[in-house]
This record gives C-alpha cells, sequence and structure tokens, in this order.
C-alpha cells in the first residue's frame, strides 16, 4: 500500500517512522527526536493519538497512563513579541 | 458552495464585504471565517508547505491543527479557521509553490 | 487581573460553569480563541426524538447572552499559553489573570485517520465539514466522500444532505495493522447495531436498525453486500474501504476496494470515483495540554476518548485549585457537559463560601449530571460507563 504522512507539521511519512522504531525508537519522545514527528507548530495535537497507537502496535506494550510525551509552556506557539510585550521573564517560575 | 437557503436554518442574511486573497478581490459575507469567505470563493489551497511544496487546506477547522495559516495585512501565520473577515482585509496565502 | 474563578473554554461546559459561578456572585473570567462562543455547540443540527431540532448555534448565543447580562468578562480570540502556580494564567495577548480556581472545559481535538493524499486540499475533518456547513453556511464541498463509520460522521452526512451537498457514500477507512478497530467489517457492524437503542435522531436510529436486521446479524459481515445500503439516501458501505485520495492541487477522486471477510482490501476490485471533498471521521480525544503543563495527574482511558486528567467527584483535579468539566474528562454530549459544567461552577462557588447549604447543592448537581447521563441519546464512545467507573477507580485509588 501507499506510503502516508503521519505527522502532518513535519512531513514525517509512517514508512519513516516504522524504520525509526526498527533502529531502536521506543517511546513518543525518541521518535520524536529522530524523525521531528510531533515536533511541529500543533505540537502533536493532529499525530499524537497516531504514534500513541503506532508505538503500542509495535513495541506491543499498552499506551501509558501519563502520556510519555509531556507539554511544556508555551503550549500554543507564541510570537516573539507577544512574550516580549508581557515584559516578564518568566522563566525561572515554573 | 453558500448554503443561501436551508430547510431548518433559514434563508442567509448576513451583509457582504471584500476583501482579498493574493491580490484579487472576493466577496465574504459579515462575521464569517477566513476560511470559510475563501472557501465560498473556491478557493482551497492556504498555504505550501517547507519541506515537500505541498498545498494544504482547511483540516481541522477548529483552529487546533494551524494548517491554514495565511497572512492577514501583513501579520504572519494567522489562523483562517478562526479569524472573523473584515471589510478591506489583505489575505496572503503562506510558503512557496513549486514552480 | 483577579478573579474568583477563571474558566478555559467558551463551549457548552466552560459557559455553563461561568454562569453557575457568577450567578452565586463569583467574579469570573471566560478565556476562548475562537472569536465565536459556543465551542463544539457551532455545528449542531440534528432532529431529537422528542424535542425537534437541536441547534448548537443557538444554544450557545442563548448560553453567550447569559455570560455577558451576568458581567462575565469574556476573553474570545485570546490563547492560554502557560498557567503558574497558585494560580496565573496567561494569555498570548499579554494580560495576566489571577485567580484561585480555574476550570479547564478546553474540550476535544479530533483523530485522525492517516490516508495516503489526506494532506491534500479539500480533505478535511468531519468537525471542520460541520462548522463550515452548518455555523459558516458553506459546503465543505459537491461531491463529498467519508471516512469512517461513527456516531458524528453519520449525523454530518445527514447534515450535509439536508443543506444540499451530495454525499456519495461513507467508507471503511483503508485497513491499517495499528488501527483495525476501526476498519475491520464485522466489528463496525456490531458498533452500528448497537447505535440503534440509543440513537439520537431519527437517521441514527435507522441505520442501527439496518444493521440490526435479523438476517446481517444472522449470516455475519461476509453477507454486507459489497454495495453498501442507503440509510436516507447515504450509501453506507461497510465493505468498502477508501485506500487512497489523489488530485494535484485539491482532492479530485478518491481509490476504493472491496475489504473482503478478514478485512483485507481486494485489489483487483479497485475503483476511482470522482470527488471535490473527503471528511475523515475519527473520533475525539480530550484535550488536556494545559492540564498536562500545568502538573494534573493523568490517565489513559480508552473507553473514555485517550488520555484523561484524574479528577474527583467535585470535578477537582491532582492540582488544588484545578477543575475540569466537559470533553476533558472523557468524550460525551453537550448536555452532560453543560450539566459537569454547572457542577464544577457550584462546588468553586461552595469553596468560594458563597452558598449557604453547599453539600446539598453539590449532591444535587452531581445528581444532574447523571441523570444527563441517563437521558444521553448519543454515545460518541462505546462503553462509556466502563470507562466512567475507571475514572473513579483511578482516582480512588489514589487517595
Amino acid at each position: 500500500m501507499s506510503d502516508k504522512i503521519i505527522c502532518r507539521c513535519e512531513e514525517v511519512l509512517l514508512s519513516e517512522i516504522v524504520e525509526a522504531m526498527k533502529t531502536g525508537a521506543q517511546t513518543e519522545k525518541e521518535l520524536k527526536l529522530k524523525t521531528r514527528a510531533g515536533m511541529g507548530i500543533c505540537q502533536g495535537r493532529t499525530c499524537r493519538p497516531l504514534l500513541e497507537q503506532i508505538i503500542s502496535f509495535y513495541t506491543n506494550k499498552k499506551i501509558p497512563q501519563a502520556s510519555n510525551l509531556t507539554f511544556s509552556i508555551p503550549v500554543r506557539p507564541l510570537s516573539l513579541s507577544a512574550l516580549a510585550h508581557t515584559g516578564k521573564d518568566y522563566k525561572n517560575e515554573n | 458552495m453558500r448554503i443561501k437557503k436551508h430547510p431548518i436554518l433559514g434563508k442567509l442574511e448576513e451583509k457582504e464585504i471584500n476583501i482579498t486573497f493574493n491580490g484579487r478581490e472576493f466577496a465574504a459575507l459579515e462575521g464569517e471565517s477566513i476560511a470559510a469567505a475563501l472557501l465560498a470563493n473556491h478557493i482551497r489551497i492556504l498555504s505550501y508547505t517547507e519541506k515537500r511544496q505541498e498545498p494544504r487546506g482547511i483540516y481541522c477547522g477548529i483552529g487546533h491543527c494551524y494548517e491554514c495559516r495565511v497572512t492577514v495585512d501583513g501579520e504572519r501565520s494567522v489562523r483562517a479557521c478562526i479569524t472573523t473577515v473584515k471589510d478591506g482585509m489583505r489575505i496572503e496565502s503562506q510558503g512557496e509553490s513549486p514552480k | 487581573m483577579k478573579y474568583d474563578l477563571v474558566v478555559i473554554g467558551a463551549g457548552p461546559a466552560g459557559m455553563s460553569a461561568a454562569i453557575k459561578a457568577a450567578s452565586h456572585g463569583a467574579t469570573v473570567a471566560i478565556v476562548d480563541e475562537n472569536p465565536a462562543a459556543g465551542g463544539k455547540l457551532l455545528g449542531q443540527l440534528y432532529k431529537e426524538p422528542k424535542t425537534g431540532w437541536w441547534i448548537g448555534r443557538e444554544v450557545a448565543k442563548s448560553l453567550e447572552e447569559k455570560v455577558k447580562r451576568l458581567g462575565i468578562d469574556y476573553f474570545p480570540e485570546n490563547e492560554v499559553w502557560a498557567i503558574f502556580p497558585q494560580w496565573k494564567v496567561l494569555l498570548n495577548h499579554g494580560e495576566e489573570l489571577h485567580t484561585d480556581y480555574i476550570l479547564l472545559a478546553t474540550g476535544a481535538a479530533e483523530k485522525a485517520i492517516p490516508v495516503p493524499g489526506w494532506t491534500i486540499p479539500g480533505v478535511m475533518s468531519i468537525g471542520a465539514a460541520q462548522v463550515l456547513n452548518n455555523f459558516h453556511r458553506v459546503n465543505p464541498g459537491k461531491r463529498i466522500a467519508i471516512i469512517g463509520i461513527d456516531a458524528l460522521s453519520l449525523t454530518v452526512a445527514n447534515e450535509l444532505k439536508l443543506s444540499g451537498a451530495q454525499v456519495i457514500g461513507i467508507y471503511l477507512p483503508p485497513p491499517d495493522d495499528f488501527l483495525d478497530r476501526i476498519s475491520n467489517p464485522q466489528q463496525m457492524i456490531a458498533y452500528l447495531s448497537s447505535l440503534a437503542d440509543a440513537a439520537p435522531n431519527h437517521f441514527l436510529k435507522f441505520a442501527g436498525k439496518v444493521t440490526q436486521n435479523e438476517f446481517i446479524q444472522k449470516v455475519s459481515a461476509a453477507f454486507y453486500p459489497y454495495r453498501g445500503m442507503k440509510i436516507w439516501g447515504i450509501p453506507l458501505f461497510l465493505r468498502k474501504s477508501i485506500l487512497e485520495i489523489e488530485g494535484d492541487k485539491q482532492a479530485e477522486q478518491i481509490k476504493i476496494a472491496k475489504i473482503s471477510r478478514d478485512g483485507l482490501p481486494e485489489m483487483e476490485s479497485v475503483k476511482t470515483i470522482q470527488v471535490d471533498c473527503v471528511c475523515i471521521s475519527g473520533g475525539l480525544y480530550p484535550l488536556s495540554e494545559l492540564a498536562s503543563a500545568a502538573g494534573c495527574e493523568f490517565a489513559y482511558i480508552n473507553e473514555l476518548g485517550g488520555h484523561i486528567p484524574l479528577h474527583s467527584q467535585e470535578m477537582e483535579t491532582t492540582q488544588t485549585g484545578i477543575f475540569v468539566a466537559g470533553n476533558i474528562t472523557g468524550i460525551e454530549g453537550a448536555k452532560i457537559a453543560m450539566a459537569q459544567g454547572e457542577l464544577a461552577g457550584t462546588v468553586v462557588s461552595d469553596r468560594l463560601g458563597l452558598l449557604k447549604s453547599g453539600t446539598a447543592i453539590i449532591k444535587k448537581a452531581q445528581a444532574r449530571v447523571e441523570k444527563a447521563r441517563e437521558n444521553a441519546l448519543i454515545k460518541f464512545q462505546p462503553d462509556i460507563e466502563k470507562g466512567r467507573e475507571l475514572a473513579v477507580q483511578f482516582w480512588d485509588e489514589r487517595t
């Protein structure tokens, strides 16, 4: 069957994800670092459930209770000017 | 593409305004999203991807997928699906189309 | 700015909570990234067996009017990009909202079904098609194919047809080893039959009845006709799958194939059909990124749609002062979301000392959530009851 895109933002194909898993990636984080899947502007909002299912299928493990791909702030893309506009340094707060 | 008469929702009676997309003028209806206005004018391509220069359009329709990013009055990466049209709005597609 | 309660998400759950808390005297802010209030209500349109047409945009309008009448500070077109402890909600336009209580009512996002060609313009999620069609009043296409057979796709198919678009068929997704449940004909028929008893509208009820047909029950999926069955004029193909979407600049055609008894495409049966729009319906999952960033603990409950923040019977998460309501707690209908929102708004009002006999009022609000569940005509997730039990169990085990 034809190949297909899994991560729309970073244009990552299913074959690339399967290949990354064959060569060692076993978690969402490892897949993300290897293929950039889930690292684009939507921050995995579209492909994350797919990645979870693909990993679960190929590793034969249940989808973990806590999502392995943790969300970090900003949870939405933020322009630098919007950040500068707040006039504060939030780095040390969390 | 517009549903002017709907058996349950009735007639469409919004005021017409003008917008431009990539320099061409189009009619839009007050209160609708940029994505809806462009689709009503048969425009589906809103951007081109970086890696493969493939066309993209509306996908999720509620601001989650960021596929409908356009430039609006000079501001880049505005989501067409959750941004309301305004009279005189200048909209441009983003990314480069393959030559 | 300091508020008693900050609500994130102006859908049915969020607005109901804000209205409840404000009517008890709390100062409330509500934030949403969309310019229109209503969330998933905006696209909803279906006929209920007893009460007639449910027009989501009108329900949204009346909630929004109450929000305004009660003097709630409403921040449309604002995104929350961070929540910092105890508690500070940061908006992308620079506002900083301070509060002891936050309600996360961020709803759900759609699960994708990857199909070769699904990034071509004209291919969109079923939810996008619904909002374009029923809220913006623009048909997403003239000849539309739908991938994925579920309560939402059947309902939207009917809505599209009602407004004059041609739905050429509802098809199975391409067989995929990691997505097998939704592309297997036999399981699809079992799911559809289960809809017949609890269908939200005449259309779905009919879809269920067709598959409950004694003949089909007895002889199993293998004999469901390849040509499909028409449900109110819309062909439902339980044994055909869309293998690929093609088109240069926009969706132009789909490749479909018969699916054998064991769920594999029969390649000699492949046909090409012209379309200008393809809608993908893969179900919904709770959108919980803010809860995750705020440090809430999670559980994965497939029956509820995915990862949900653990929460008490009073809707509070593992982070003190952070509450949840609506689809973030599991995929259910708008009326349940509204009841959950009212419950959360009531509990927060009690914590603020605004209620006289708080315990009794909270009990009543909890009973209303249960009542809404009993009366729910539509079940987006099979086994939702089991999912709810698991959610309670996980919470109890933790405390």
